[in-house]
Parts: C-alpha cells; structure tokens; sequence
C-alpha cells in the first residue's frame, strides 16, 4: 500500500514536471528583447475593446485595442495636445469655420488599398455618422476632399474642443471596403501598426500581427504585441508576477508591490469623486437652489480624511473640476473650503436650514466606500439622509433625478473641454446645469467661449473656475488618479481622457 | 422508456420557455435605460439617444419581446448591444470554455469522491474514514474563491508550474490546455468531491446494513462482489448529487472565471449584466437552462437504466 502510493505520488509529480515543460514559454513574456529590437508587450487592460468599429467605440479603455489597428487623423500627447497623425499639420481659418489637414500619402490600408483623401473623407464621415464617435463632429457641417493630400473640415460654428476629440481618439480611420461591407465590428480594418491576429480569441486575448513598412513603424517596437481584458484586479497583479503579462492597469495594491518587483509606476489624473448636486436651480424643491446651503457642504467634508482613507492617499485634495496640474486648474482655490463644522452651520442657518433637512440620495455598491463618510458628516449638519439602494446600471440613470448624489466622473485635460462637459453643457449626470441661479456663471460661460484661444481664453477659464468652486457647484472631495504598472523595460504616460493610454503612450524606456 | 423521455423532454421545453421570458421582463425592468450602462460614465447625451434608437430599446418591452421570441425560435440569439457581435458566436467562444472547466471539475469530483467515499464506506470508523470526513469539515468551511487564491499563489505566481490566468484550448495545445484548467478545475471541484465522498459513504454503509448484504456475505461471496452491490445501491443519490453539482458548478464557474481571468461563460454573464447588454444575457440563460435541462434529462435515464423502479415511476 505505501508503496503504491509512493508511485502514485511520482506519477502525479513527473506528469505537473512534464505539463511544466512542455508549455513552458506559451503565453509567457518574460520581458527579454526579441529579435530585431522588437520588445515583447502584454497589456492587461480592465476592459475588453467596447467595439472594433470606432464609430461605435467607446474611448475610456479601448486606447491600445483601436490604436493597434487604426491609425488617427491625428492623436494626441500626455497633455491633450493634438499631434500628427495622418494628417501632418493642420490650419485654423482666421474666423474659425474651416480647419484643412494636409494628410500624408505613404499610408496603406490592411486590405492593401491607400489611405488618400478619399479614404480618409469615407473614414471620417463614418465617425461622423457613428453613435459616440459623432461627440466630436457635433458642428462639422461638412468634411470634404480639397485635392489628393488635402482635406476640410466646414464648420457650422466655431468649436474649440474638435482637435481635443479628435486626437484623443475619435479620428481612427477604417478602411472604406470594410465600412461599406459593414464588419468593422467583427473584422477592424484600418491601416494601424499591427492587424489583428487570427489567433485571437475575441474577449479573452487579442494577439496583433506587427505590419512591415508601417509608415512610423518606430513608434510601435512592440512584437508579440498582446491585449488580454481582465477585470479582476488580483488576477491581473497574479499575471504579471507570474510574468504573463508586463504592463497592467491597477490599483494602490499593484503600486505597493512594484517596488519588490523592480516595477516602474505611471500615474494619470482620471476622474473627481464627491456631491454631485443636480438641483443647483433648487427646481426638484430641495434646499440646494440656495448657494449658502451648497457652500455649508462644502465647508462640511473632511477632505483630507476622505483622501487619507478612501482614496488610500492616491490623487490630489480638491475642490475643483479643473484636473490638478493641468490649464484651468487654480491652485488657490484647492483651500476655498477648509473643513469647518462651525462655518458650515452657520451658512445653513442663514439659509433658514438651522435644523438641516431630509434627502434622498441613490446608493449603488461602487460608491459604497463613500457612503459612511457622507452620512456621518450631513448628520452632523443635521442632514438625514434616505440611502434608496439601486445597481450601478441603475445607478447611472437614477442618480440625476435626486437633488444630489454621490458621483465619480471623468475628467479632461483640454480646459474648454472640462468647461463643456462638466459646467456648461448637460450631460447625463447633469441634465440641468442650473446655470441661471449661479451668480455670473452664464455670462463668464459666454466669456470662455467669445475669448480668442489661447491665454485670453484660459484668464476667462480660470475666472469661471473660481465662480464655480466659490458657488459650490458641487462639492468635490479629491481627484483620483489611474495606476499603471509594468515591467522596468517599458514607460508609460496616461492621458486624461483616457482611462488606458494609447500605444503611443507607452515607449521602451532605458 | 421513450415515453417516459418525450415527456421530460416537454416539461424542459415549458421550463425553458417560463425562465427565458421571465429573465427578459425582469432584464428590461431591472435596466431601464440599457444605452447609458452600454457606454459609460463618458458618454454624451447625443450617444445615449443615438445607441437607445440604434438597439431598439425606445419601443415597447412587449414588441422587443414579441421579435427577440420569433428570431430565437429561427435559432438566432442576435447581436451583442455591446460590441455589434452575433451572440451565437459569443456563446460559441464562450461555452466550451465553461463547459470543459465544469466537466473537469465534474470528472475529478466523481472519480476522487468515488474513490475515498466507497474506502471510508467500507472500513467506517478506519482511518481513511476518519480522514474523509475531517476532510470534509475542513474543506466546507473553506470559501472557495480563498482555495483559488491560495492555489494561484502557490502553484502559478511563486512556483509558476500553471499559469496564473488564461485559457488554452484542448485544439491548440493538450498540454496548455491541461495546464490551464488543472489550477481552476481543483478550486471548482474540492467542494464537490467531499460531497460525493460522504453522500457515498452514507449510502454504502446503509446498504451494507441491509439483510440482502449479510445474506450476500453469509454465503461466501467474494468482497468485491459485495462491494459491486453496495455501489450500485448507493449509486442514484451520488449519482443526483453528481447531476446537481454540474449545475451547481455553472454559477459556481463565475468567481472562479474570474480569478483565473478564463473568459467563460461565468465571466460574460458578470460583464454583460454590468454592461445591461440584455440580450447577450438572455443567450446565456437558454444554453444555461438547456444544459440543466439535458443534464437531468441525462441523469433520469442513467437512473433509470440502474434502477427500473425508478421508470414504473
């Protein structure tokens, strides 16, 4: 008996030995160089790719996926700065209505045809016509060829966000057969770096195949080039100790370790976390139409206690939408609101509000870390709040129907773009700005958009950042930054905007 | 016994018909705006009208419902709201994934529940018993998903003998392939094979206290023949159990997927109800309710083949 179950125990050994070897390298990286210079790549991405239509595409994880395969008509740096792509330069017409990109003719498409003016027409009104990438062709009347390298943009209105946009990902050009044939979504194909591998299994991993002669094919010195979606963050930190992957997004667990492992760290501002408050206008009959009740809650909020504990000290202590560090941001006025129980009450009370008042706010599990630090500190101003539990998917779209709630939202880093997308414009998470019950915000929005681009438009951006944060329009306990992790051969630079950076930010470093 | 098949076979159709449409009612109650949930905290206004027209989800719940029933009794699932996809590729992908990581599971369960529930059933109160049964204690108050990491820790991350995550398939390499589902196959089936040791168990010492057993011995037949008996005996409550636990393990397939990073059908069923993409959700709850349907339509006739009261019935 003993001796039967010393063989079995053998057998069971000599066969994991034989399994170890025999696959050993498979999906492994290991980082060493391959050769010609090419650097082997696995990315573990949060995300899988929302759509390889990049009409339909969603922006916030999909960098590496679309820009893999598509080139841009033009991209973007680390900043939000708009940089060449196909297009070499640009030209903004003096009344701002007509933008001409000179495009470059050394481009091909995977199917083999060229990426001319015409093609680059087809691609571009194809995003124009899509359903998210059109956010950034809102007030392009017409794209048009001008000759064989020069296309133009006609403007219905001056738009001081399009180049933003279109860097940051909403200029892939598809290739015109697959646009016609409509199996973008299944097959992309763009003239990009790499092509997408038969070997990929869609959802699971995606293996590129690198493209000779790619016309910037210095750039991308990535080969094996691979993508593989993981959504849970202890499988992605596994990953990448068992040394299947180099370069992952990740949270403060990821960084801590990174230093044990000789791991370089990238961090990019991404999104504010705090109230935000949807009845600035005081329409929904909440108490918040009145500025001094905005003001206590943001007098109320332990700021750096939130940051010391919920955000485990990553990100920035703010009170403002403009992301720290970036164009529009003040840094003064990160102190407009030092936590002050005793200030706090006393504005509630000029308010009328001297024994605080009842809200309902929506809960979904994301936002529960936030949850006890919200509820303790409005019951000290006597605010009792009613938690109407929900999913996230609901969450989404009950949230803006309550007078405030808890939000985590995306930034940007182009100035004008923050203006548009979290004061001026609705969005979904804020459907009425309530601009006209906010003393001079209307009239410093009109300011931004009448200014000349450039510095006398960024004084006009950060007046309107100053009314907004003194008005409370909503009260932001910090900005929160997005974490990267990789092997010590690669650097990365995220981009705000973009929750997952593109490949041409990611570069082997030294 | 065909019979008895045609009309397991209708009350899995009725069955499948009650749980799919129910899932799509409460589906579209429990997201009523799918669009917002499909794009992201990014997305415009425009977007959100634009996709909500473009997925169909602006008309009636009951027309949705009406056209989703008709397409899918022409066996077309639709495409993902998510990514444009044909849902029947999806699930192609998808479900063998789950399928050999469940049967695995199921494998190792039944062979080393067999195994150490018919030794501690023989010799109760041995050794082997007593270790069968500690065992089980032990392992029921272990959480599962804690096994997963404690496994991927020691044997991928620090030993690095299996891969921490991913899937090979059984086409492009055996080997990769029972690397890849070794690690979550074990975390998936600990559970279940001391459920079928110690219902075994139970069941063989049972029999063994039968007059037909002693009647058996008495006469001189030989041990093993006694113990072919009392596993045939003991067999259908293992057996139901075994039957159950495939079903067991499909949801169980979810936190194991996901530790892992196998992209199964427990992983598309987590990202499509995060996403609201509704009808990827409603594909994977008709294989899913087919499968339990095939499975226990499977262990009906197994039974039914050991023990033909089972079928008079």
């Amino acid at each position: 008996m003993k001796k039967n179950t010393l063989t079995g125990i053998a057998v069971v050994a000599a066969a994991a030995l034989a399994l170890t070897s025999c696959s050993a390298g498979g999906a492994e990286t290991g980082g060493e160089d391959a050769p010609g210079g090419a650097v082997p790549l696995s990315i573990g991405n949060f995300l899988d790719v929302t759509n390889w239509d990049p009409a339909n595409a969603d922006l916030g994880f999909d960098g590496p996926y679309l820009s893999a395969v598509y080139d841009a008509l033009i991209t973007t740096d680390e900043a939000g700065e708009p940089q060449p792509g196909i297009a070499t330069e640009w030209q903004v017409s003096d009344d701002f209505r007509t933008v001409t990109f000179d495009i470059r003719t050394d481009a091909e498409f995977s199917d083999g045809t060229p990426v001319d003016a015409d093609a680059v027409v087809a691609g571009l009104q194809h995003l124009k016509d899509g359903t998210t990438a059109s956010e950034a062709y809102l007030n392009v009347e017409q794209i048009a060829k001008v000759d064989d390298d020069t296309i133009e943009f006609s403007l219905s209105k001056r738009d001081d966000t399009m180049l933003y946009f279109l860097g940051l990902g909403r200029s892939y050009l598809a290739a015109p057969s697959a646009i016609d044939a409509g199996t973008l979504s299944e097959a992309p194909v763009g003239s990009g770096p790499y092509t997408l591998s038969d070997s990929s299994v869609p959802g699971s991993e995606y293996a590129f195949d690198k493209v000779e002669g790619h016309w910037d094919a210095g750039a991308f010195p990535f080969d094996p080039l691979k993508i593989t979606p993981l959504s849970d963050p202890t499988a992605m930190l596994n990953a990448m100790e068992a040394e299947q992957l180099n370069l992952i997004y990740t949270d403060k667990t990821g960084a801590d370790l990174a230093e044990q492992n000789d791991w370089k760290v990238a961090r990019g501002l991404a999104t504010w976390a705090g109230l935000n408050f949807s009845d600035r206008s005081g329409d929904m009959g909440s108490p918040l139409g009145d500025v001094r009740v905005r003001q206590a809650l943001n007098f109320a909020f332990d700021r750096q206690g939130i940051h010391d504990s919920i955000a485990q000290g990553e990100g920035f202590v703010s009170t403002q939408l403009f992301p720290t560090g970036t164009p529009g941001n003040v840094e003064s006025l990160d102190a407009e609101f030092p936590v002050d129980l005793d200030r706090a009450k006393s504005l509630l009370a000029e308010a009328g509000y001297a024994d605080g008042f009842d809200v309902a706010m929506p809960m979904a599990a994301p936002f529960q870390p936030y949850q006890a630090i919200v509820e303790q500190t409005l019951a000290e101003l006597g605010i009792t709040v009613t938690w109407e539990e929900t999913d996230f998917m609901s969450y989404m779209g009950k949230a803006p129907t309550y007078p405030m709630y808890i939000a985590v939202i995306a930034m940007d880093a182009n100035p004008v773009a923050t203006v548009e997308r979290q004061i001026s414009k609705p969005q979904w998470y804020n459907p009425n700005p309530g601009l006209a019950n906010l003393d001079g915000v209307q009239e410093q929005v009109d300011a931004v958009f009448a200014a000349e681009p450039g510095d006398a438009q960024l004084a006009e951006i950060e007046q309107l950042n100053a009314l907004v944060t003194e008005q409370g329009y909503n009260a932001v306990f910090g900005q929160n930054e997005n974490i990267f992790v990789s092997t010590s051969e690669f650097d990365v630079k995220p981009v705000i905007g973009l929750m997952f950076p593109t490949l041409r930010q990611i570069s082997v470093g030294g | 016994m065909i019979l008895f098949i045609l009309k397991r076979l209708l009350s899995g159709i009725v069955l499948l018909f009650v749980v799919a449409s129910g899932t799509f009612f409460l589906a579209h109650a429990a997201i009523p705006n799918p669009a917002l949930g499909l794009l992201g905290s990014g997305a415009t206004p425009e977007a959100i009208a634009a996709l909500t027209v473009k997925i169909g989800a602006d008309r009636p719940v009951l027309v949705q419902y009406q056209e989703w029933l008709l397409n899918l009794l022409q066996g077309d699932f639709g495409t993902s709201w998510k990514n444009d996809q044909p849902i029947d590729k999806i699930l192609a992908l998808r479900l063998p994934v789950t399928l050999s990581l469940v049967t695995a599971s199921v494998a190792l369960s039944a062979l080393l529940g067999a195994m150490l529930g018919t030794l501690a059933g023989l010799r109760p109160h041995s050794w082997i018993d007593k270790t069968v049964k500690a065992g089980a204690v032990i392992l029921f108050a272990l959480p599962g998903f804690w096994v997963a990491v404690v496994l991927v820790m020691t044997f991928a991350v620090q030993l690095k003998w299996f891969p921490a995550i991913g899937y090979v398939q059984p086409s492009e390499s055996l080997p990769g392939w029972l690397r890849s589902i070794t690690l979550p196959a074990i975390s998936l089936a600990l559970g279940a094979i001391v459920m079928i040791a110690e219902q075994l168990r139970n069941g063989i010492i049972q029999a063994d206290a039968q007059d037909y057993t002693r009647t058996l011995r008495s006469r001189g037949i030989p041990f093993w023949r006694v113990a072919l008996h009392l596993l045939r005996n003991s067999a259908p409550a293992s057996l139901t159990i075994l039957a159950l636990l495939f079903v067991g393990l499909l949801s169980g397939a979810i936190i194991v997927e996901q530790i892992f990073g196998i992209k199964g059908i427990g992983e598309l069923t987590q990202s499509s109800s995060q996403n609201g993409d509704i009808p990827t959700l409603l594909g994977i709850t008709v294989v899913t309710v087919v499968f339990v349907i095939v499975v226990n339509l499977l262990l009906d006739i197994v039974l039914g083949w050991i023990n033909p009261k089972v079928r008079v019935k």
